[in-house]
């Protein structure tokens, strides 16, 4: 007899709050006693099996990004590449990729980079405390963005707000009018200065997004041009922050593999460490489009899962002691860029800028930096995640 | 069917391929080293990069369009037999196919 399989258990205990302080607990119980999870408190289905999350982002057919009725839509005024499928994302995504990729990188962000994050580095003081979070690691995502975008008159203080303000309007499914009322004001602000900027661009390209996406052959149009701007802004400097901040927390924490590190210039593979330890995406939604099985759960068509890639990331069957930073491991599958057609368009810089400049150049310029109170660290977060303030003795 | 991954150390790993499947995820279900695909086989990663063994180019074929704007991002030195493994398809020609693999992905 052909049965049909059940819903997935529903859990109507589990907080948003305790998901936003601490989640990883949940996340390890979750793995193994409820990996297909109904979670009444956030609306979603929630997978934390590592082969389940890659299961969903590697079949878009099955589980589509397409959604135009999120916040998303209102928060940045335009139904953006993040929430398409298929030929309308790829013609997007390929439209501002190339000043992603590594030859622009190699070229041009890479050099400019180091020559930005030593001039940041330059204004923190000799010695005593500062909070390395909010003093360097989001001022830096946001010039080098800033630069990348083709907007670098934008200032650190104005690309950190509209990026904020883009977040709390895309994740505002309670519908309350005052955070897309900001939104509102941030995208006045960004679209007077994306006039000006398509215009310099126009008259002198340069390797810019902006300019690549304006100087193309076949442009796509204006509006998608700056719809794409936004989610680069929106997605392109807290997550970068996080894996800085979140990467110099494993290292000053765990003083041996850093001395290790510095003898043997694994920056690289300390930065993978430090996104799959705390992932700064930690999830995200994909919607049904047919019933589908996930372990004997009937996920039914329209249904949204939650691919917990934070929780993936930790999952005991590809990674030994998963809860610690440890930037030895063999293999490092993790899935904090994503899989699939939305595999993050940013990992190219984040791994180059992050990751081969600015953690070595930190511990060239404060080779005594330290960590001198851990648990004052404050982490937060459901859906993206990282610590809120890094106080480090610089010498 | 066959195909032959040579590391850039030399390690040779020999895995049993089904046709259809990219060269792509048979490295990665047999958990070849030097094989990462982080994306999954969507073009989008260049983490899969890979060369083609000279004896064997003219059978596997050109890059397909668009691969080679990912190589460009691809952290080991593009050659002439430079292709992404997730964009080749295993087929009875290609049974026994040899792959060098980069010294590194990421």
């Amino acid at each position: 007899m052909l049965t049909t399989p059940d819903l997935a258990p529903l859990d109507e205990e589990i907080t948003f709050d305790q998901l936003h302080l601490d989640p990883y607990p949940i996340y390890r119980r979750l793995r193994a006693e409820a990996p297909v999870l109904r979670v009444r408190s956030i609306g979603r289905t929630f997978l934390t099996r590592a082969a389940d999350t890659k299961f969903v982002k590697d079949n878009p057919a099955l589980f589509s990004s397409d959604d135009p009725n999120t916040p998303m839509k209102p928060a940045f005024q335009a139904h953006t590449l993040m929430r398409k499928d298929g030929p309308d994302h790829l013609s997007e995504r390929m439209a501002m990729a190339p000043a992603l990729m590594p030859g622009a990188i190699h070229k041009v962000w890479q050099p400019l980079y180091r020559e930005l994050a030593e001039a940041y580095l330059d204004r923190l003081p000799k010695d005593g405390i500062v909070d390395f979070h909010t003093e360097i690691s989001g001022p830096i995502a946001a010039r080098i963005l800033a630069h990348i975008l083709g907007i670098p008159e934008a200032s650190d203080a104005e690309m950190m707000r509209w990026s904020q303000t883009l977040m709390d309007g895309a994740g505002n499914f309670a519908w309350r009018p005052g955070p897309f009322e900001a939104c509102d004001r941030a995208n006045a602000e960004m679209n007077a200065l994306f006039e000006r900027a398509v215009e310099r661009v126009r008259a002198e390209p340069n390797a810019s997004a902006f300019s690549v996406m304006v100087n193309a052959e076949t442009p796509i149009p204006l509006s998608q041009i700056y719809a794409n701007i936004k989610i680069a802004i929106g997605g392109g400097i807290n997550e970068p922050r996080d894996a800085l901040s979140t990467t110099l927390f494993g290292l000053l924490t765990e003083r041996e593999q850093l001395e290790e590190i510095r003898r043997s210039g694994g920056w690289g593979a300390a930065f993978e460490e430090g996104v799959r330890w705390v992932a700064p995406i930690q999830a995200s939604s994909r919607r049904a489009t047919e019933d589908v099985e996930i372990r004997g759960c009937l996920i039914p068509k329209g249904d949204t899962v939650m691919t917990i890639q934070a929780s993936a990331n930790h999952d005991e069957e590809l990674f030994e002691h998963p809860e610690r930073f440890d930037a030895f491991r063999a293999k490092n599958p993790h899935q904090s860029f994503a899989s699939g057609p939305h595999h993050c368009a940013g990992s190219h810089v984040a791994r180059r800028t992050v990751g081969q400049v600015m953690l070595e150049l930190v511990f060239e310029r404060f080779p005594n930096l330290s960590l001198p109170e851990p648990e004052a660290v404050q982490w937060r977060g459901f859906g993206f995640r990282g610590p809120i303030n890094l106080p480090v003795r610089l010498n | 069917m066959k195909v032959t991954f040579i590391a850039a150390d030399g390690t040779v790993t020999e895995v049993e391929v089904d046709e259809g499947q990219s060269l792509m995820q048979a490295a990665v279900s047999h958990d070849v080293d030097g094989i990462i695909g982080e994306c999954g086989g969507s073009m989008m990663c260049a983490t899969c990069h890979c060369y083609v063994d000279e004896a064997w180019a003219e059978r596997v074929g050109a890059q397909q369009d668009g691969e080679s704007d990912l190589l460009d991002c691809a952290v080991s030195e593009v050659r002439p037999g430079s292709r992404l493994s997730c964009q080749i398809r295993m087929t009875a020609e290609l049974d026994g196919v040899v792959i060098h693999l980069p010294e590194a992905q990421l």
